[in-house]
């Protein structure tokens, strides 16, 4: 599936191309460009933003549209908040967030400049980022334009800006505009598995798997979920001790060398484990062949069918909001899992340079950045906030205390003490490929899946 | 295959129901759990809130769960607006009558030609006109994306009334071909001796005796435009939805069938149902035999 997904968008991409050639038109609408760079310069005052958007009368969001909780917020949140402005919001329902990214893509390559392309905003982060920025198809830098960007950090002498200024280590360059916090979270389900037995790090996840095969999976990578606990394998098991800092680096700082011998010992292990997931086949020399489910939705099938005993994905509020929602059991809980560190990230609201309501785009930007739409997402939904708490109000910050969803078995303070960021957004291509070349279709040794993941990047 | 099927199930119900056999009543038993059964397991995923292996039955029940609900969940979320069933429902039913009409005014000519008429070059004609059975959509589906984001057509309704068009004329065209040639020349004639002009014998003779391979025609028209997923995918880009583009984002990715994808699912199959129902006596069982044995 995932393959023929990309096979399908470098097609659309050449095919883009080749005709866009043809018939490219470098100029966008000249009317958008004014505004552009009045916008980004900050000769525009807030007023004259909402005017134009007010004229331009709709935006266009592509946010992952795979929950009813979600989209029921934002049709009941987010498209009044914009009606005030005289803004109609229309949402694009995605499956997968490079699908948005496609599109804008494949209208650049047809010669849609500024002004020009359907898509006004894209909830964005990571590769899908890094995508945009390298092909220089991000709007610009807005983040700190907007009147509600007083609630980030975005001063660089500042250690708490470093999620906002960075995703996955690549650096935003406030072209987009953190919405939302992202915690990579393991549960369990306390019918099937005590507490007390739950593995806490890799080391008695392989002890325990050995005891009990089959018991455990993960999301195949590159789908962004597998790819996280992939990373945090690679974390756990660098030869420095250094965790998470040496991922830090950009793939070409890092180099292809250095890069296999931080990550050898990880790779091993997911090597190591692999007979003991599910389906693959246990320790008697026959290799099975172990189940990867595509995404957190399969992942979360597995789990709730009792199939697997821990599901590790994204979602801090998760198990909370999926016992309110009748996919988890009662007796699910969360499992501070693996205690070398679990990853937690931001994610974003990107402008494509194409959006053909820019200054629609900034005001949707600015709704979704306010503390009052921050803590109903938080309290409605369990999305964790994208604004940085400590740049609200004592009475903001009891009212966060106060709707926040349990985190469901274990404390913000054990949480807190285990929390590591994402690794170089440049890194996660060599990450997925070497996996995919090295666990899953073990087509060589490790360091030819390594050089030939760099050498495909 | 399957019209002939439904043929032949109807002429033993009606003819043969005294003589029918342990087997007969086996195999019809057959059909209707094979045709019915699937839906049992989506009815009852429809009204749960929690249902997990091994329970045969939902732990716990839509209705039970409902009140306490913060949030609209199951058939309350597949009926509010932000699902979107109502929409991409009245989006997939305009789009389809559409298609059928234009598909239909296409595909009359064109099939009474080569139904009717010998000339050079036909039998090409012939397979020309089946090509799009031939190649798959997705091959073509990117180029005509590429195509229709310069025309401006990509995300717009007459963009996806083109591309549904594709599919749909080889059938109609193969359908209406059958019933023309099936079809005497003898009646017009005659309606014309008597003294009627092209239009009068058009909507007096020939009209009414082909209506019901038309309206067979359309009913195949209409059920694959309804369940055309991948070209309304690529050329409506998220803007427009339709009831299969919009089941494909529920249940891609291979998670549990939960409550809003079973509802959403239900619901998928009710224009077709419709129509079917709507257009049964209208059409003649032979009309499906020959369209597709001819």
């Amino acid at each position: 599936m995932t393959t023929i997904r990309s096979t399908l968008t470098l097609l659309l991409i050449a095919i883009a191309m080749i005709v866009g050639h043809v018939h490219a038109q470098p100029q966008g609408d000249p009317d958008a460009e004014a505004f552009r760079s009045a916008f980004l310069a900050g000769d525009l005052s807030w007023d004259a933003v909402l005017e134009r958007a007010a004229a331009e009368g709709e935006v266009v969001w592509a946010h992952w549209g795979g929950s009813e909780t979600l989209n029921t917020w934002i049709d009941t949140v987010v498209r009044p908040a914009l009606a005030e402005y005289g803004v109609t919001l229309r949402t694009s329902r995605l499956t997968n967030t490079r699908d948005a990214v496609d599109l804008v893509l494949a209208e650049a390559a047809a010669g849609r400049g500024v002004g020009q392309g359907s898509i006004d905003a894209i909830w964005i982060n990571g590769e899908n980022f890094f995508t945009l920025s390298s092909q220089g198809l991000n709007f610009g830098s807005f983040a700190d334009l907007v009147p509600n960007s007083q609630y980030f950090h975005f001063d660089t002498s500042n250690p708490a800006s470093g999620p906002n200024l960075f995703d996955f280590g690549y650096p935003t360059n406030r072209e987009e505009i953190p919405w939302s916090g992202d915690q990579y979270m393991c549960a369990i389900d306390t019918a099937r598995l005590e507490r007390s037995e739950a593995p806490a790090d890799f080391a008695e996840l392989e002890a325990w798997l050995r005891e009990n095969p089959g018991r455990f999976t993960y999301v195949r990578p590159p789908q962004y979920n597998g790819n996280t606990f992939v990373q945090t394998v690679l974390y756990a098991h660098n030869p420095d001790g250094d965790g998470y800092v040496s991922f830090q680096n950009a793939a070409d700082a890092l180099g292809v060398d250095e890069f296999i011998r931080i990550t050898q010992p990880g790779y091993e292990y997911l090597q190591r484990i692999e007979p003991f997931l599910l389906g693959g086949g246990g320790s008697d020399g026959m290799r099975g062949s172990p189940i990867y489910p595509e995404d957190q939705n399969g992942l979360e099938a597995l789990f709730v069918n009792g199939e697997i005993d821990m599901a590790c994905q994204f979602g801090m509020y998760n198990t909370a909001v999926s016992i309110e929602t009748g996919r988890f059991a009662e007796t699910a809980e969360n499992v501070i899992f693996p205690a070398q560190g679990m990853i937690k990230n931001k994610n974003f609201i990107g402008v494509p340079i194409n959006a053909p309501n820019p200054a629609a785009a900034m005001v949707l930007a600015n709704v979704l950045a306010s503390p009052e739409n921050q803590i109903s997402k938080l309290g409605t939904i369990g999305y964790v906030l994208g604004i940085d708490a400590d740049l609200l109000t004592a009475e903001q910050q009891a009212e966060i205390d106060a709707v926040a969803p349990s985190l469901v078995g274990i404390t913000y303070d054990e949480l807190g003490a285990v929390t590591v960021p994402d690794t170089n957004a440049s890194l996660v291509d060599v990450i997925e490929g070497t996996w995919t070349a090295f666990i899953e279709r073990r087509s060589g040794s490790f360091e030819d899946s390594v050089r030939a993941a760099f050498a495909d990047r | 295959m399957i019209a002939r099927r439904r043929a032949g199930t109807t002429e033993i119900r009606r003819d043969d129901r005294d003589r029918l056999g342990p087997f007969g009543r086996f195999y019809v038993t057959f059909v209707v759990v094979a045709v019915v059964g699937p839906f049992i397991p989506l009815l009852i995923a429809s009204f749960a809130f929690r249902w997990n292996w091994p329970d045969l039955l939902p732990s716990r029940w839509w209705w039970e769960a409902r009140e306490t609900a913060r949030l609209p969940l199951g058939w309350d979320y597949v009926f509010s607006p932000v699902s979107r069933v109502l929409e991409s429902a009245g989006n997939t039913v305009l789009i389809a009558l559409l298609v059928t009409l234009l598909c239909t005014l296409i595909s009359l000519p064109a099939a009474r030609v080569l139904a009717r008429e010998r000339f050079r070059g036909k039998s090409f004609v012939e397979f020309f006109l089946l090509t799009p059975l031939i190649v798959p959509e997705i091959a073509v589906g990117l180029g005509i994306l590429v195509t229709f984001i310069q025309l401006g057509l990509a995300g717009t309704f007459t963009g996806i009334i083109l591309v549904h068009l594709i599919p749909t004329i080889p059938y109609m065209v193969r359908v209406l071909t059958s019933v023309f040639q099936g079809l005497s020349r003898d009646y017009e004639e005659q309606a014309r001796v008597l003294g009627a002009g092209p239009l009068r014998t058009m909507w007096h003779v020939t009209l009414p005796m082909i209506m019901p391979g038309v309206i067979a025609g359309g009913l195949f028209a209409f059920l694959i435009s309804s369940n055309i997923f991948l070209l309304t995918f690529f050329i409506g880009r998220g803007r427009i939805e339709t009831l299969p583009t919009l089941l494909f984002s529920r249940v891609s990715g291979g998670g549990a069938l939960d409550a809003v994808a079973a509802g959403v699912a239900l619901i998928v199959c009710i224009p077709g149902i419709i129509m079917l129902v709507l257009t049964e006596r209208f059409i003649k069982e032979e009309v499906f035999a020959k369209g597709f044995g001819g």
